[in-house]
């Protein structure tokens, strides 16, 4: 083994046998799945035990011993954990029921009792993916080592946690910057697409500063190193994210919530029937027509068989017809928060828009247009730039300019000669402060006019022939379905607003293009956290994002939607729900689904328990043996699987 | 570096292979549980053949040594899979400690890893060099560590439950052959079965453990032999 075991999966998957390290790769295997496996194989023995309980009653016996063996173990395991920790909840009474079952020689129906949860339980977490996030991508975007250059100017590697600060630091074209830093020597432009939302790379000049975790684009910056590891922007994320975690409210299960009453209840009349009916009715204590064998009937009959599937069948149809659908969600709890949302707060870059530039307006500033998009083109074309993929993708198909002298100056801009009309002529592209050293006299007057005028500009880039300058200004396009989206989540009468890190004319644009009504703009990841907090208090919120900058906040947000595709992974790993075609438009649709899972979670509970009522008081008063009640009782369970199945219908 | 040292293998395998060597070596025989389901099978077998042959010894009809041997497969198997697992939490938890180790005492770590080093060798600008290149990921930290410190391999375990089925496949045929043999030869054929299941079963795990096969083959047949002989004389 030559490259290192991956143990962050190991550690995320809490320890899970099939990503082992001490395990053979091909014995990995043999642990996966394994409750699922072992409840199904419980299952099938009842059925054996069943169908033997009329032909071999040595054999049926065998068959359910090995059953309970099977599905008892680990729910007797489970209870106890349950009881030390004085928790009397569902799983509690269904085990202590299934097991008194055989006291009364109803032995096949706490087995049936056992396979029932076993099986809901497995599936449940076969299906659903872990919540927790240990941040791993975000961890691996980090470098790990850095080029030090020591005091006698040589450069060598060293572990990023051994650096301080003022140490000097060498980031290589192409590199991600590793600590937080001041640039002291070299120019390039560095992307914090993912860090802030910003489309378009950013200058960065003697004296500027670089967080960490921004990439650089083609020039080499050495870095004076401002902030450890510790305190690095990739450290202040990663700590923002756990602490959104953990103060996330965690999504609890109905049945859960109802679950601790009912087993309480059911317990507690148990007993009162156990010690009243007697002095009330003059019955024995002991005996088949006794207090306690009443009361161990009804016990068992009061069982949940019907209430322990009423969430997990719905919920997994509900995933199931989600996954049709290509929505990843992490867990059926998810649809119980997506039905209670008030608020749903965008961010921009690449969940409302498309993340990619477009040249939206050409403005000849001095001098006349001529054929300045074909020259920025040909430009372009040799340098890998989002205004480069903008400017070429405008000119498809039309034949490119021929040039030559390229030459490329990182964080400032191009420079080349261009054939035009048989003569070759030198053309300058790139940034304002660029392009202004490169004005003749007589315009640069004029320009700084200009400047000063029109203001500081979002996505722009200038190109200047001899004394023709034409302005090119670029914008994020919208995702065609991000209108109607927004119309549909306004009927629902949900509060939308706009949060993002990009420049405030940007997120202006977007705002009114799409008719939301608030937006926040220039926002750090930890503005946005913030902002979720507080709206949070208010009313259950859901994020949709993509970028690391949204990441904080989709893991506090009551729900945290990203973008599969487009999205950056540490996006994905905080979020509740993966959109893994990253179409926006099924939003609204998935929202409607959360709405009616929970109705029909609602109607398989009422469902539940009016059976459990109808079964249990005739047996309760001896007007019905025990088996006449656990088949009214299984009526109702199969009811309850019928009734989840409506919503595998998209 | 001949390709017989190395055995056909790459240098990293060969390593792993070679620490793997050093574990069996080094670890209780007493009361373990031996890796892999291959020698789990041969020694259940073994114990198998054992115990049906001091119960024959002892007079047990046939019928109740056919319901002991099932009971005692499924015993087989379950305590093998009971230990396998137990092993494996043993192991989670140290690897668990030892990441703990590496995210909060660092600098401790790092002063173990300069001296496992040094001790091979390093010195001066390379040793440093090294250690910051073991330093600088913590996945490939982690695993120096439970290697060269605490002496794990990684990678070389069978799975609890396959381990259990080893165990269980060689309970049950060592049962079925004796068994069968008794039925149609009364105890001279279990006898004559049993021993021949103790002597491949020896035999097998020696050769597994690259161990001398004929000290193994005739200490086992001879411990049979004693204890047989002394329930008989009894």
């Amino acid at each position: 083994m030559n490259t290192p075991y991956p143990f962050d999966e190991f550690f995320a998957s809490g320890k899970a046998e099939t990503v082992s390290p001490f395990l053979r790769p091909r014995s990995r295997p043999w642990g996966k799945n394994l409750s699922l496996k072992s409840s199904l194989l419980a299952a099938l023995l009842l059925f054996f035990a069943f169908i033997l309980s009329w032909i071999h009653p040595s054999a049926s016996h065998l068959c359910l011993a090995t059953v309970y063996f099977l599905a008892g173990t680990p729910a007797l395991i489970d209870s106890l954990d349950d009881l030390r920790n004085l928790e009397i909840n569902i799983d509690v009474l269904m085990t202590i029921a299934a097991l008194l079952s055989i006291l009364i020689g109803s032995g096949m129906e706490g087995a049936l009792l056992l396979v029932l949860f076993a099986i809901s339980g497995s599936m449940e977490e076969a299906v659903m993916q872990k919540t927790k996030s240990a941040l791993i991508s975000l961890r691996q975007m980090a470098p790990k080592m850095a080029l030090y250059l020591d005091k006698n100017g040589d450069f060598y590697q060293k572990a990023v946690s051994e650096i301080t600060v003022s140490d000097r630091l060498l980031v290589k074209a192409g590199e991600i910057v590793p600590l937080d830093g001041r640039v002291v020597a070299g120019s390039s432009e560095v992307s914090l697409a993912h860090l802030t939302g910003e489309n378009l790379p950013q200058p960065r000049h003697v004296g500027d500063e670089v967080p960490a975790g921004a990439r650089n684009m083609e020039g080499s910056l050495t870095i004076e190193v401002t902030r450890t590891n510790r305190d690095s922007t990739l450290s202040r994320i990663i700590e923002l994210i756990t602490k959104a975690q953990d103060a996330k409210p965690r999504a609890e299960r109905m049945l859960d919530r109802f679950g601790k009453y009912y087993a309480m209840s059911i317990m507690l009349l148990s007993l009162l029937f156990a010690l009243c009916l007697p002095p009330l009715f003059g019955l024995p204590f002991l005996g088949h027509e006794g207090s306690i064998y009443r009361a161990l009937t009804f016990l068992i009959a009061a069982s949940p068989c019907a209430l322990i599937i009423a969430t997990p069948t719905a919920y997994l149809s509900a995933l199931s017809c989600c996954a049709r659908k290509g929505i990843l969600l992490k867990g059926g709890a998810i649809l119980d928060g997506i039905a209670a949302c008030q608020a749903i707060a965008f961010d921009k870059t690449g969940t409302l828009t498309t993340g990619q530039l477009s040249c939206s307006a050409i403005t000849p500033l001095f001098g006349n247009e001529g054929d300045a998009l074909l020259i920025a083109a040909s430009l372009e074309r040799e340098v890998v730039h989002p205004i480069s993929t903008a400017l070429c993708a405008k000119v498809s198909g039309q034949s490119l300019l021929p040039i030559r002298q390229f030459k490329s100056l990182p964080g400032f801009g191009l420079q080349a000669e261009v054939e035009l009309g048989g003569r070759w002529q030198t053309a300058y592209i790139g940034h304002a402060d660029y392009i202004e050293t490169k004005l003749p006299a007589p315009l640069l007057e004029k320009f700084k006019s200009w400047r000063k005028e029109s203001g500081p500009k979002a996505a722009i880039t200038l190109l200047l022939v001899e004394d023709r300058l034409t302005l090119f200004e670029f914008e994020d396009q919208l995702r065609k379905e991000s209108a109607p989206l927004i119309e549909k989540l306004k009927k629902r009468g949900l509060n939308l607003l706009l949060l993002t890190g990009d420049h405030e004319e940007s997120a202006k644009q977007v705002s009114d293009s799409l008719g939301l009504s608030h937006y926040l703009a220039n926002l750090r990841p930890e503005d946005k956290l913030d902002k979720i907090t507080e709206l949070s208090k208010t009313a259950p919120l859901m994020m949709v994002g993509d970028g690391v900058n949204d990441a904080p906040a989709l893991a506090r947000a009551q729900v945290g939607v990203s973008m599969g595709k487009i999205g950056s992974a540490t996006a994905v790993d905080a979020s509740d729900v993966v959109m893994l075609r990253d179409e926006l438009i099924l939003l609204d649709w998935l929202i409607g689904q959360g709405k009616k899972t929970v109705r029909i979670v609602r109607e398989n509970l009422t469902l539940a328990l009016a059976v459990i009522l109808i079964a249990t008081t005739p047996a309760l008063l001896g007007w019905v043996p025990l088996w006449v009640a656990v088949i009214l009782h299984e009526g109702g369970t199969l009811l309850v699987g019928l009734n989840s199945l409506r919503l595998l219908r998209a | 570096m001949s390709l017989d040292h190395f055995q056909g293998k790459n240098v990293a395998d060969h390593l792993r292979d070679a620490r793997l060597k050093g574990s069996y070596a080094s670890s209780e025989m007493h009361g373990s549980e031996l890796p892999g389901h291959l020698t789990a099978a041969a020694e259940s077998a073994k114990e198998t053949a054992a115990l049906l042959l001091f119960l024959a010894t002892l007079g047990a009809p046939l019928f109740l040594m056919v319901l002991l041997s099932l009971a005692w497969t499924i015993w087989k198997g379950g305590r093998s899979a009971i230990a396998g697992w137990a092993k494996l939490e043993r192991l989670h938890r140290v690897i668990e400690e030892e990441r703990y180790e590496i995210e909060h005492h660092r600098q401790q770590e790092k002063e173990e890893l300069i001296e496992l080093y040094r001790a091979k060798g390093f010195e001066g600008r390379l040793l440093d060099e090294a250690v910051e290149v073991l330093m600088a990921d913590d996945n490939r930290l982690l695993k120096v560590m439970l290697e060269e410190e605490l002496g794990l391999t990684l990678e070389s375990y069978e799975h609890p439950l396959k381990q259990a089925v080893g165990a269980a496949v060689g309970a049950l045929i060592a049962a079925a052959l004796s068994l069968t043999a008794m039925a149609f030869w009364q105890f001279a054929g279990l006898a004559t079965f049993s021993f021949l299941i103790v002597a491949i079963a020896s035999s097998l795990s020696a050769r597994f453990e690259k161990r001398a096969i004929l000290p193994a083959l005739v200490w086992n047949l001879a411990l049979t032999f004693f204890c047989a002989l002394i329930l008989y004389l009894l």
